[in-house]
């Protein structure tokens, strides 16, 4: 096991290795950790109270790419601690870090002997990002908890209870911050928000005290809580936030260690400033001072890029989790915005998003992504086609009359559906829908059916672009009436002509006849397309004269 | 008092022999708004005492104000022509003697030289204005190629003859030698753009196609009204005495015989044209501004001019102005030169069907135009969009080239990218109303047949700027306009108050309607961009935009000039890049076009829709291209009609056409936004050497290939010395000899170089014309004022592209480099441009290293 550096290539793409996770933050995997610090690291404690304490038999231990080396150690670590064969004494020579901690071992340890061993199973390769849990494995395994490690995004989870183990990072130079942050912040009365990414969040108390001790009165020490939707998401607000979001913007916010670009473009309107403070130090030997965070241009490529999509016709759903809480009311909630704009939709899981998987769908004008709220954002320039989030999405499906881009963006789907549950876009959506009619009527009276409708003025290039959508019009009516196609599953019978709405359709027709999908393989047909060759009996003999000629003429 | 009606010009329009379609073209502030005003004065919509000051066809305030014209404006007029003797002399068929014209006054400023394009396409004849003080200017041979090209028939006339009058007192004999200097350099540009279909189209004082005049005064003549005056009196021939009264003819009052020598026993003889024409003018002039109050009445008796009771009483150079209007009026003489020498459109389409038709010359529609056939299927261009009261939306301002347009009637619209047998650019619609354009106010009208100009109502929304009207499903498009300027000057905008944006998103697309030329449009850093031909252009541009079509406080940036990617040499290996699910690979080679090729693709003179043996040809035997490779050009780009080329040169590879249209998507991209800084390439030439294709079609899909193919053609660019292209203006200064000192200093600062200076003949002016990067030439105008206190005037017009000179691009110590920098600041994309290495998806070096070794071994076999 240990020569292995890096995961094995199976799932992941190739170029997985080159590119790394953009969001990990870890460090070097390759410096292999004390036994002491893998306590540390891992919370092997704590971890081994909270299976014994919710008495779980079936663990899942979720690892991202860069700690997969460890894992055999947690996992030898876990079951060990756990191991009701193994006496207490040998236990007791486990380093540990108070004689409390001891005695609560020691007592669970006697209960513990009535239950049957936990069997802990690691997870590998995660289906989409690292920082979501992967229920879905977990699953496949029957578990009755996940135990994540690594950095999260903490978004809320439906089926399993999931212990976050952030896996504590060294943070040496601390100095050296207290002597930046005073540098930035002259005024002791600054009003400053201290926040740390979860894997230094234990170093943020120790901080925040000596800062108070030098005279600072207006600080504010951020706690996790798992929220993303808080306006720092999955941080606790002050006080006065909390009664009022917008006194956030009066804050400026010291983040320890480089956020994610999702936390990056979040947080960016919501307050004065950002200042960075560079924590990972693996990084070449060079200090980084700390700077401000500027996201007005990383925002305005965004805007860009979702004014170009909203001349698109066909959208692509990709579903990037399946343990998101709400998930499916948010492929739903978009499903139906498209629909509402009079576009079409198709909805795809590929497992974790690449550009070489969502390549193989050329018709596909603009790709949504639900996920968590770390993973939706996919900046890159290898898509063909723009990516975006929700949140993007429903600015870009807006008329151009009505777009409003003040800089303020989320990544996080629950508050969009929050909005629409409180019936504020359900209004907009409904006045939206009224007003399509209208304007649709009016056009009717003056012009007859033949007439085209305007085209679309394409912001991105400044032309005309048609969006004349030949089969749209029976389409939209059926759907209108409420005559919803039903669910069943109806055998197609071969030689049918394509029919869009009661039409035969040309397009449908060559995509139905010509879009076929060969993979590597099928799971139900395992036998060869071509038969093997029948074994017939070869020549013998010698060069001189083969047998099979024997009878001939001898020369 | 306007004295025709819209049902006397309605009635007009069914005889096209009958009709003038002209614009009025020349250098900026030649006189070509205030010569119009003569002829609406006589029209009868404005009166007398305003024209030349009015300036009726500058309809906007800010026209007003600045005193340029900014838009051009229709305006038909109807004119009666009295003597029987003049239709006689019209070389071509007419029905009766009423005419119809109807003409564009266009601005003559550079920047709007768009307009004037766009002016040009709807009309068959120009008059060019020239100032006789100033003479032919940049501007002046600018439109006048440009409507050589166009197959219009230009007629001269030579403006503020007062100037040199009152200002410089020319004797008559410097008159005649300016007047014929300046006449000469107009037929030298005309004879430089010889067009064999419109003939020998020079212009000549004695043929009657030159006229003289000032159009602040309204007066003006031609040698032909002179001649009909003398012919009458001396009883000679009319042809023959306007022969004599140009040129080296003398009159010798001795003999009583005209000679061709100046000098009779030692005595010089007046030469015809200064005795008989100047000199009554010379007359009124001296006796009227040397207030000779005893001669003037004898004199105007002498001339048949009667002045009313109140014009007696003035004097100097009111005086003169009433006098020399009752003499000579102008609207008279240009009237008269543009109905007789002016093609109309039944003469002019007979050989313009050819150059404003995409299709062949034998289908419906074109045989449609050249007839001028109002039964024939509608063809009709729209050239250029016109606000209405009703904010938001246009007329559509064209010109019926065949068939009849009416109210109601139902049309193909084809926009540019049309191409028959598709669907894409083509919508059908019914015309609202049509309507006849009078400057600032309009006239419905019942429909409208071949051969006149028009607006429409209710097609605004499907063409943004241009576009073709048929009725026949087979018709091509009638050719899209090449305007002489680019959009190379750029702003950014962005509103003040974040929830205006819709209503600057709105605005960006009228303005973007509202000029032939502006480009709107929302770049890749997500900044709204209007791109514009020059600062002054983009000035008005963005002066609309925040008063009239968005109505937002906006916040502008500084002006940004665009520039292009190019590459210095071919490619120092053989690019290679693999398609992200790993089974498809491109090998792809880039090299610099010849500038030559460039610019003719530029000045489509080698285009996309050409016949590909035919353009193959041109480039083999004009640009010494490979016979082979010219038939395989793929396409152009960016945008299907840009300057790079890509060309197949793979030999034998299994399912290429399939895959060519997904690189023929990629390549678009690419050029669109090069590998240094997301500019658009330029003059950049792509091999695709080999192609290895999975067997599967669904595994060379679109999505497969597309981006594969941009990042092939990054690689390859990047690999063959890339450089950056920057816009050079061509700038032309009119100087006074004391002031030159102070062009050279300005020049030399912002890394421009003079080229040629020359002197007018006759004025102490100088005429420098010199090259200025246009990144440079922010505030050059008022930088340039400052320096020679006043005195010089810049016109400066976009000239080519040329490499940024200091190094490489991609090294950030250098200027380009800086440049590049900057950009990609602005851009909000990483500062280093990428390396190859980050070109390619997968590992390129080990890519590189086996497509060095597939050649190797290729070349090999």
């Amino acid at each position: 096991m240990t020569t292995l550096k890096t995961p094995p290539v199976l799932s992941t793409p190739a170029n997985h290795i080159f590119e790394g996770q953009p969001a990990v933050s870890a460090s070097d995997s390759s410096s292999k950790l004390l036994d002491e610090q893998l306590y540390v690291t891992y919370e092997i404690e704590r971890t081994i109270d909270e299976i014994r304490k919710e008495r779980y038999s079936r663990v899942a231990l979720q690892f991202p790419d860069t700690m997969l080396p460890d894992a055999p150690r947690v996992f030898e670590a876990l079951s060990e601690g756990l191991d009701p064969t193994l006496s207490p004494d040998r236990r007791r020579a486990r380093p540990t870090n108070s004689d409390q901690d001891l005695n609560g071992v020691e007592e669970l340890s006697m209960t513990s002997k009535k239950l049957h061993a936990v069997r802990f199973y690691i997870l590998a390769d995660t289906s989409y990002g690292a920082c979501c849990v992967d229920e879905i494995a977990a699953q496949h395994i029957n578990a009755d908890a996940v135990v994540h490690y690594g950095r999260a995004c903490l978004s809320p989870t439906a089926r399993i209870p999931v212990i976050h183990i952030f896996t504590v990072q060294q943070f040496q130079d601390q100095s050296s911050l207290i002597r930046d942050f005073e540098e930035f912040y002259v005024d002791p009365q600054a009003k400053v928000i201290l926040m740390a990414d979860v894997t230094y969040q234990d170093h943020l108390g120790k901080i925040t005290a000596i800062l108070q001790s030098h005279g600072y009165t207006n600080l504010y020490m951020t706690d996790i809580m798992h929220d993303p939707s808080s306006p720092l998401p999955n941080r606790t607000v002050p006080d006065e936030v909390k009664a009022d979001p917008a006194k956030l913007k009066t804050w400026q916010l010291f983040h320890i260690s480089d956020p994610p670009e999702s936390l990056l473009l979040t947080l960016a309107s919501r307050l004065a400033s950002i200042r960075i403070y560079p924590a990972s130090t693996t990084d070449g030997e060079r200090y980084r001072k700390p700077f401000l965070a500027s996201t007005s241009r990383a925002l305005n490529r965004r805007y860009a890029l979702l004014t170009s999509v909203s001349t698109a016709s066909v959208f692509g759903i990709l579903v990037n989790t399946l343990s998101v809480r709400d998930y499916l009311h948010i492929v739903e909630h978009v499903k139906y915005q498209i629909q509402a704009a009079g576009k079409k939709s198709y909805t795809f899981v590929v497992g974790k998003v690449n550009a070489a998987k969502v390549a193989n769908f050329s018709e596909i004008g603009a790709w949504i992504v639900i996920g968590c709220w770390e993973s939706s954002l996919i900046d890159s320039k290898d898509f063909w086609k723009p990516v975006l989030t929700p949140f993007e999405l429903e600015l870009a499906l807006k008329a151009d009359s009505e777009r409003v881009w003040t800089g303020e963006w989320s990544s996080d789907f629950q508050s969009i559906l929050q909005v629409s549950q409180s019936g504020d876009s359900a209004e907009w959506r409904n006045g939206h829908k009224t007003g399509g009619i209208v304007d649709g009527k009016e056009d009717r009276e003056l012009d007859s059916e033949e007439e085209s409708a305007p085209p679309d003025y394409d912001l991105r290039t400044g032309r005309y672009v048609s969006h004349a959508r030949p089969m749209r019009k029976p389409y939209l009516s059926a759907s209108g009436s409420k005559n919803l196609p039903s669910n069943f599953l109806a055998r197609r019978t071969s030689g049918d002509l394509a029919v869009v709405g009661g039409e035969a359709s040309p397009g449908a027709e060559y995509l139905k006849s010509k879009r076929v999908w060969k993979g590597l393989g099928s799971d139900f047909e395992i036998a060869y397309e071509d038969e093997g060759a029948i074994i017939e009996q070869g020549r013998s003999g010698i060069a001189r004269g083969y047998t099979h000629d024997q009878e001939g003429p001898r020369i | 008092m306007v004295n025709f009606t819209v049902e006397e010009i309605r009635a007009l329009m069914d005889k096209p022999a009958n009709i003038r379609n002209m614009s009025v073209i020349a250098h900026v502030d030649h006189g070509k708004s205030t010569l119009t005003d003569s002829l609406v004065q006589r029209a009868g919509i404005i009166s007398a005492a305003k024209a030349g000051e009015q300036r009726f066809t500058d309809t906007r305030k800010d026209e007003q104000d600045r005193c340029i014209t900014i838009k051009s404006t229709a305006i038909s007029l109807y004119s009666h022509m009295a003597d029987e003797d003049d239709l006689k002399d019209i070389p071509q068929k007419v029905e009766g003697n009423d005419f119809l014209i109807n003409l564009i006054d266009s601005p003559g400023h550079v920047d709007f030289s768009s307009e004037v394009t766009a002016a040009l396409r709807v009309t068959d004849g120009a008059l060019v204005v020239v100032d006789c003080v100033e003479g032919v200017c940049v501007q002046t041979e600018t439109v006048l190629r440009q409507a050589l090209g166009e197959r219009i028939k230009p007629v001269c006339i030579v403006n503020k003859v007062d100037r040199a009058l009152l200002e410089l007192q020319v004797s008559k004999e410097d008159l005649y030698q300016s007047f014929s200097r300046t006449i000469e350099s107009v037929n030298v540009v005309i004879s430089t753009y010889f067009d064999k279909a419109l003939g020998d189209v020079q212009v000549q004082p004695y043929q009657g196609t030159v006229a003289f005049g000032s159009g602040l005064h309204g007066w003006g003549f031609t040698v032909r009204q002179f001649a009909v005056k003398y012919a009458k009196k001396f009883g000679v021939d009319k042809s023959k005495m306007m022969e004599r009264l140009w040129g080296d003819n003398y009159f010798n009052p001795k003999t009583k015989k005209w000679t061709k020598v100046g000098e009779h026993e030692g005595q010089p003889l007046e030469r015809a044209f200064n005795q008989f024409i100047l000199d009554p003018i010379f007359k009124i002039f001296a006796a009227i501004m040397n207030f000779k109050k005893d001669e003037i009445p004898t004199l105007l008796t002498k001339l048949e001019i009667k002045l009313s009771g109140e014009e007696k009483d003035l004097e100097g150079k009111q005086l003169l102005k009433v006098v020399m209007r009752k003499f000579l009026p102008a609207a008279d003489a240009l009237l008269e030169m543009m109905v007789i020498h002016l093609p109309s459109p039944v003469t002019a389409q007979k050989y313009r069907a050819a150059t404003l038709y995409e299709g062949p010359p034998d289908d419906e529609s074109c045989i449609g135009i050249r007839d001028c056939d109002p039964k024939a299927p509608l063809m009709l261009y729209v050239s250029k969009m016109v606000p209405t009261s009703d904010k938001g939306r246009f007329y559509a301002f064209g010109r019926v080239f065949s068939g009849t347009v009416r109210s109601g009637l139902k049309v193909r619209i084809q926009g540019p990218n049309y191409t028959p047998g598709k669907k894409e650019d083509l919508f059908i619609k019914a015309i609202q109303r049509t309507i006849l354009m009078m400057g600032r106010n309009i006239e419905p009208i019942e429909d409208v047949p071949a051969g006149n100009i028009l607006g429409l109502v209710g097609v605004d929304q499907f063409l943004l700027k241009s576009g073709t009207l048929t009725t026949s499903e087979t018709a091509h498009n009638l050719k899209v306009m090449k305007f002489s300027v680019s959009p190379v000057v750029q702003r950014s905008v962005e509103v003040k108050n974040a929830n205006d944006l819709p209503k600057l998103v709105e605005g960006l697309k009228r303005l973007s309607k509202s000029d032939p030329c502006v480009l709107a449009f929302i770049n890749e850093a997500g900044e709204h961009i209007v791109a514009g031909a020059g600062e002054l252009h983009l000035e008005i541009c963005l002066k609309d935009l925040e008063e009239d079509h968005a109505g937002v406080p906006l916040r502008v940036s500084d002006p940004v000039v665009s520039y292009r990617e190019s590459v210095g040499g071919v490619s120092s290996m053989t690019a290679l890049s693999k398609s992200p699910n790993k089974h498809n690979r491109l090998y792809v080679t880039a090299q610099p076009l010849d500038e030559e090729v460039s610019r003719d693709i530029e000045s489509g003179k080698i285009s996309p829709r050409d016949d590909i043996k035919a353009r193959a040809r041109v480039l083999a035997d004009e640009h010494g291209w490979d016979v082979t490779d010219a038939r395989k050009i793929w396409c152009f780009g960016p945008e299907t009609t840009g300057a790079n080329l890509l060309v197949d040169q793979t030999k034998a590879v299994q399912y290429l056409n399939e895959i060519k249209d997904s690189v023929v998507s990629g390549f678009q991209w690419a050029t669109k936004e090069g590998p240094v800084a997301e500019e658009p390439m330029r003059s950049v030439r792509f091999n695709i050497m080999d192609v290895t294709l999975h067997a599967d079609a669904i595994h060379r899909g679109g999505g497969q290939l597309i981006p594969t193919t941009r990042r092939v053609l990054y690689a390859a660019a990047l690999l063959a010395d890339p450089g950056i292209l920057e816009p050079v203006y061509l700038v032309e200064i009119q100087v006074p000899e004391q002031a030159m000192g102070g062009i050279y200093g300005v020049l030399t600062r912002r890394r421009g170089h003079v080229f040629s200076e020359e002197q007018r003949p006759g004025t102490p002016l100088f005429n420098v014309k010199a090259y200025l990067p246009v990144n440079e030439s922010f505030g050059f105008t008022a930088d340039l004022r400052s320096h020679t206190g006043g005195q010089a005037f810049p016109q400066s017009v976009f000239d080519h592209w040329q490499i940024l000179p200091g190094g490489s691009p991609l090294d950030p110590s250098t200027k380009p480099g800086q440049v590049v920098q900057a950009m990609r600041k602005r851009k909000g994309i990483k500062e280093i441009v990428p390396g190859v290495e980050n070109v390619s998806h997968s590992p390129i070096l080990v890519n590189y290293l086996v497509a060095k070794a597939d050649w190797q071994y290729y070349d090999k076999l």
